[in-house]
C-alpha cells in the first residue's frame, strides 16, 4: 500500500504528517509483533556487566550466550525479574 | 571456555545498557584456601570470562520501513515452483508513491492509526478511540492469521445433514 492510498482512505492531505504517522504506526506495531528481526552480537569482557543496546532497537527478541564447549551455539540466556543481589561487584 | 551458558547467564536492561551476569555454583562441602566454606551455593557475578563475539541480541527494530515497490506481490510468478520475492529497495526519504513494507492487513492497521491521530487533530477523542480499537483489532487478526488451526468435530449419526 503507497503513501498515498493510506492518505486517501484516510482523508489526509498533508504528506509529511501522514508519513510522521504512518512511522509512528510501524513502530507501535514493531513494539508489539515480531514483524523485522535484527542481530547484532557484541563481545563479552570480563569484569564487565554494562554493554550497549543497538541504538536502532525497539524491542528485545531475544539475548543468547556463545557456548564454546558446546560446537560454539549460541544458547538462550534468562531475563532477570525483580531486585537481585550480585554478590561480586567489580565496576561500576 | 563458556559451557552451559544458557542455565548460567542472565540478563537485565536498564536504559539504553543490558547487564550481563552470570550465576557461579559454589560448593557447601569444599573449603576455600582459608579452610573456610562459602555459605552461599549460588552468586550472581559479573561475566567472569572474555567470550569474543560472545552475546548475541536479537530484536525488533525498522527495516526498510518504506520502499520503492510493492511488498506484497511477487516479482516472478510463472507456476507452482518457479516465483520470486521483490527485491526492496529502501527509499530514505519517503513520498507519496512509496510503499509501506507491510503486508496488507498491516497497511490497513496503519490507516486506522492515521485516522485516531487525525481524530486526535480534529478533538475528536470517541473516534480517535473507536479507530485505535481498529488498529489493534488488526494486530490481532494479523497475528491470528499466522496461527490458523481448524478443528474438526465428528457430526453425531443423528445429526441434520
Amino acid at each position: 500500500m503507497t503513501v498515498l492510498e493510506v492518505m486517501e482512505r484516510a482523508g489526509i492531505r498533508d504528506t509529511n504528517l501522514a508519513i510522521a504517522w504512518i512511522k509512528d504506526a510501524i513502530h507501535f506495531i514493531e513494539s508489539t509483533q515480531t514483524e523485522n528481526l535484527k542481530t547484532r552480537k557484541f563481545s563479552i569482557v570480563e569484569g564487565q556487566r554494562d554493554y550497549d543496546l543497538p541504538s536502532d532497537l525497539i524491542s528485545i527478541n531475544s539475548i543468547s550466550v556463545l557456548d564454546t564447549e558446546d560446537d560454539n551455539k549460541y544458547k538462550q540466556i534468562r531475563r532477570l525479574v525483580g531486585p537481585h543481589v550480585i554478590t561480586e561487584d567489580t565496576n561500576p | 571456555m563458556s559451557y552451559n551458558t544458557g542455565r548460567t547467564y542472565f540478563w537485565k536492561v536498564h536504559g539504553q545498557k543490558v547487564h550481563l551476569l552470570k550465576l557461579r555454583k559454589n560448593s557447601l562441602l569444599s573449603p576455600d584456601a582459608n579452610g573456610r566454606i562459602d555459605a552461599e551455593d549460588t552468586q550472581l557475578v559479573y561475566p567472569d570470562e572474555a567470550i569474543p563475539n560472545g552475546a548475541r541480541v536479537e530484536y525488533n527494530t525498522f527495516v526498510k520501513p518504506f520502499v520503492s515497490t510493492d511488498p506484497n506481490t511477487l516479482a516472478t510468478d510463472t507456476n507452482e515452483t518457479t516465483w520470486t520475492n521483490p527485491s526492496l529497495t529502501e527509499v530514505t526519504s519517503p513520498e507519496e508513491t512509496s510503499h509501506i513494507n507491510l503486508n496488507r492487513m498491516l497497511s490497513l492497521a496503519c490507516v486506522c492509526y492515521v485516522q485516531a491521530q487525525n481524530a486526535v487533530k480534529e478533538g475528536n477523542l470517541q473516534m480517535k478511540e473507536y479507530y485505535m480499537r481498529e488498529f489493534y483489532k488488526k494486530l490481532a487478526d494479523n497475528e491470528s492469521n499466522k496461527r490458523r488451526i481448524s478443528i474438526a468435530f465428528a457430526s453425531p449419526v443423528s445429526s441434520v445433514r
